[in-house]
């Protein structure tokens, strides 16, 4: 066998091709001097994306681990529920929290109509009221929908863990916050490493959201340096930035991880066990879960369904109707194409492939870090010239013109969502395939089916769980998708999430409540199979 | 394994042609780019189709449409791009996206609304004026430099520095002052700014009725569409709170912007690109932009809307629209060099 098979290096360059592009491009406008936009907006967008980063990274980390703390090793009313509702904020992407958390706080929302009302001020000079369309403000919700990245992360993490620790600790006299800051934080660093890496992630990532907040960040900062100032090259020069940081993100989780060996073994002998809290103790653990769930559910939800009751637009009812119908379109052609693709590369980066081709699909993997501005930056232009090349090619031998194949249609937005979640169908069918084993489909060779026929008949009905929960996370994950979706979709095409940001970005957010709403609703079925799952794992209270 | 592949990409293929295919260019469409909000193009475009018969696709971004016609270059499915500023329909001429209209409806717009081999048309005029909250401000009229004293200091609110907007009015400001005068002038309102710039011009209105500024830079007719504002009814609260003032009425006169139209240099359906025009420029299209939108109409013939005539009497601003396209690039880069979009800083 070669030791990279040709398909393998040809999926690593297609998904680098628009990196690669951008590099380019990069240099080119370096070579040619113009380096001062890059080098004027710099200072400010690192510095504001580095601040929201940590701060939402510290947040995250702490209200994440505090949470899957108490869930798991305590037992207080409503701890069930609330084992998988921490998760509910996930269903919310950043820029609905975003648009939500202005309408309920800033000046004409519930909250501050019921402070005028109660001190009978008429304007906000006669109160102080914090300002959520602030740098402040991003960061806090932010950290209010992004906090489950750790807590998921925390939690498995400390039900596959031996209670044996945390046993001898208590018999030994050491109370619970002792407990919590000797062993459980020390302990729980990969997972908290994890957790917090994706969560700063989201933040680089987004762009509904420091838009909308006028945050200066770096992808702000991109979107306007390409699209106010027409100026492709600085772009491209603070796209690399950007990637650059990723890296650094990425290579610094690493390091975090570097060498430890953690024991996730479970004693069989001592199931985790859930110490019964009671009195202030109790009403704390549940104050505290009850807060993080209204604050990064209950508000961005309970407020689209406010209103989105409060007035139905039959117009409105329409436009939603036919972006959903377009949605669900794009995103099953998408997780189609990403959970076809993951199989493909789960296979290929198998321990059992050469290094070389590990090593290649774990790069293929990465593009998941790139945001969506960055990776629409890159893929307009050469789709754009290869469309060109392919018009050229056919009009010269067959005197036929197709048009766009590539660029102005769905098939660029699949392109982007292929380089960007390809890491989510991947992890899930490289799980199940491991989990399965190899032995049916040596069985099933052996007793003379063809690949194809074991594919079909073998291979594939056992992995379908794999692959369906692929399928899932990889079309809530397009239907939430903003960014790339707002700059490549094809003429005619309007998805929920591109109509709720023009209207949101037109100051009419009020008026795309339903759409957001359908999002929103979207993003609830993988939490409710995760809940589903989770529920199977079952913690043994400790009577 | 192979053969997996090979069938999802065949699929794949034959599935994204199926989707791509109603952007293709066929008899009877027109195909727009629009960066113009769709409630307010919509009334007009269906009114078009059903004199017309003429089948209309827009897409609607608020951002990035020429970067896309750009990159699709040849190929592209767009005929016409509806712009909401000047500088767009000049920034497009420029990069060579653009076309002559064949249609005598051009001659219907006085020369300094169109382009001069008539690649593009401006369709309707808003001025870029200062919105004043009704009970904390007594002034009744204003000039540019007014809003630079230190009497205004925290008291001023804007959308960001960079939206076309705002970069219009600077570089107006530089074709009637020169660079040096509006970087001064331009640094002292940034100072004076009550917050970082943040929202659209709406949200400005909102801030006014909040109290946390008392004057916003902002154009005139978002007044008429927040006051008529039946789906969103708060609204009318928010543009309640402020009157408008129009900048240097008395003096040189107020920046006036336009939205407008170019036909795509590869337009596969130039005809009914020239008719669709012929029609955004008829007194009918014309006055439902006066009616509907509230802003003023391109053809002198037609009469703004009476709302509009309320909020005084416009004079603009005598420098043209080509200087004021000439200096977009300062515009940008002064926005750029005084961090305007991070507030005050004095």
């Amino acid at each position: 066998m070669l030791p990279l098979p040709a398909a393998v290096l040809c999926l690593v360059l297609v998904i680098g091709l628009p990196l690669l592009w951008l590099g380019a491009a990069a240099i080119g406008a370096a070579i040619r001097g113009d380096n001062g936009l890059a080098a004027t907006m710099l200072p400010t967008a690192l510095r504001e994306t580095a601040t929201l980063m940590l701060t939402v990274g510290l947040a995250t980390g702490v209200l994440g681990l505090l949470s899957a703390w108490l869930v798991t090793h305590f037992e207080f009313p409503l701890r069930r529920v609330f084992d998988w509702a921490l998760i509910l904020p996930l269903a919310v992407p950043t820029y609905l929290a975003a648009y939500t958390y202005v309408e309920f706080l800033d000046f004409t929302g519930p909250v501050q109509q019921m402070v005028r009302a109660l001190t009978g001020a008429t304007t906000i000079r006669e109160y102080w009221f914090p300002d959520i369309r602030s740098n402040a403000g991003a960061a806090l919700v932010f950290s209010l929908v992004l906090y489950p990245y750790v807590y998921v992360a925390c939690r498995g993490f400390f039900l596959l863990q031996s209670a044996s620790i945390n046993i001898a600790a208590r018999l030994l006299g050491a109370g619970g916050w002792r407990r919590f800051f000797a062993i459980t934080l020390p302990v729980s660093r990969p997972a908290l490493v994890v957790g917090v890496t994706l969560a700063m992630l989201e933040v680089v990532n987004d762009l509904g959201a420091v838009l909308y907040f006028g945050v200066n960040s770096l992808t702000a900062v991109i979107y306007s340096t390409w699209i106010n100032r027409s100026n492709f090259g600085g772009a491209a020069q603070l796209a690399v930035v950007i990637v650059l940081m990723i890296g650094l993100i990425i290579l610094a989780e690493q390091w975090a991880r570097r060498d430890r060996v953690y024991s996730t073994a479970r004693d069989a002998r001592v199931p985790p066990a859930l110490e019964r809290l009671s009195g202030v103790r109790a009403v704390m653990a549940f104050t505290f879960c009850g807060t993080l769930v209204g604050l990064g559910f209950g508000i961005p939800f309970g407020m689209l369904l406010y209103l989105a009751l409060r007035r139905q637009s039959p117009a409105m009812l329409q436009l939603t109707a036919s972006a959903a119908t377009s949605t669900v379109l794009l995103a099953s052609l998408g997780a189609l194409l990403v959970v076809a693709l993951g199989f493909y590369a789960a296979r290929r980066g198998g321990r059992d492939e050469p290094p070389l081709s590990q090593g290649a699909i774990r790069l293929a993997t990465l593009g998941y870090a790139i945001p969506g501005t960055v990776l629409a930056l890159g893929v307009l232009q050469p789709l754009g010239a290869m469309d060109l090349w392919v018009n050229r090619l056919t009009r010269g031998f067959f005197g036929w013109t197709p048009g766009l194949i590539l660029s102005g249609s769905v098939a660029a937005l699949l392109y982007v969502y292929l380089i960007r979640f390809l890491a989510v169908s991947h992890s899930n069918l490289e799980a199940g395939m491991r989990k399965r084993g190899e032995s049916v489909l040596h069985a099933a060779r052996v007793l003379g089916a063809g690949r194809f026929k074991a594919f079909l008949l073998v291979d594939l009905p056992t992995l379908l769980p794999a692959v369906l929960g692929a399928a899932t996370l990889v079309f809530v994950e397009i239907v939430k998708e903003l960014p790339a979706t707002l700059l490549l979709r094809p003429l005619g095409l309007e998805t929920l999430a591109t109509l709720v940001y023009g209207r949101a970005s037109a100051g009419l957010f009020t008026e795309a409540a339903l759409p957001a709403l359908a999002i929103v609703l979207v993003g609830l079925v993988p939490v409710i199979i995760f809940s589903r799952l989770s529920s199977r794992q079952r913690v043994l209270p400790l009577s | 394994m192979t053969v997996f592949t090979r069938f999802g990409a065949i699929g794949l293929a034959t599935a994204s042609l199926a989707l791509a295919l109603p952007a293709l260019a066929q008899t009877g469409e027109v195909n727009i780019y629009s960066y113009r909000e769709p409630g307010l193009i919509q009334p007009l475009l269906d009114r078009f189709t059903e004199e017309t018969g003429i089948t209309v696709n827009v897409l609607y971004a608020g951002d990035g449409l020429l970067e896309r016609v750009e990159a699709e270059g040849e190929l592209s499915p767009v005929d016409v791009v509806l712009t909401v500023d000047i500088g767009n329909l000049v920034g497009a001429k420029e990069r060579g996206l653009t076309q002559a209209f064949t249609t005598d409806a051009l001659e219907r717009l006085p020369e300094a609304y169109r382009d001069p081999e008539g690649h593009w048309a401006a369709l309707s005029l808003r001025a870029r004026v200062f919105y004043v909250s009704k009970d904390r401000v007594d002034a009744e009229a204003l000039t540019y430099e007014d809003i630079a004293s230190p009497e205004w200091s925290g008291r001023i609110c804007t959308r960001p520095g960079d939206h076309p907007y705002n970069i219009g009015l600077i570089a107006n400001r530089i074709a009637v002052w020169g660079e040096d005068r509006t970087r001064e002038w331009l640094t002292a309102v940034r100072d004076n700014l009550a917050f970082a710039p943040e929202g659209g011009d709406r949200d400005q209105t909102k801030a006014i009725l909040e109290g946390s500024c008392d004057l916003a830079i902002a154009n005139t007719y978002y007044m008429g569409v927040m006051l008529n504002n039946e789906e969103e009814p708060e609204q009318k609260e928010w543009a309640a709170a402020s009157r408008i003032i129009y900048p240097d009425a008395e003096g040189e006169g107020t920046q006036v912007n336009a939205a407008g139209a170019f036909l795509a240099r590869y337009a596969p359906n130039e005809d009914n690109a020239n008719r669709l025009l012929e029609f955004l420029l008829s007194d009918e299209a014309q006055q439902i932009y006066a009616n509907i939108n509230y802003e003023y109409p391109a053809v002198p013939e037609v009469e703004p809307a009476e709302l509009t005539q309320s909020w005084g009497v416009l004079k603009p601003s005598e420098a043209s629209f080509a200087e004021m396209a000439a200096h977009r690039d300062e515009a940008a880069a002064l926005v750029d060099e005084l961090r305007f979009n991070e507030g005050p800083q004095g």
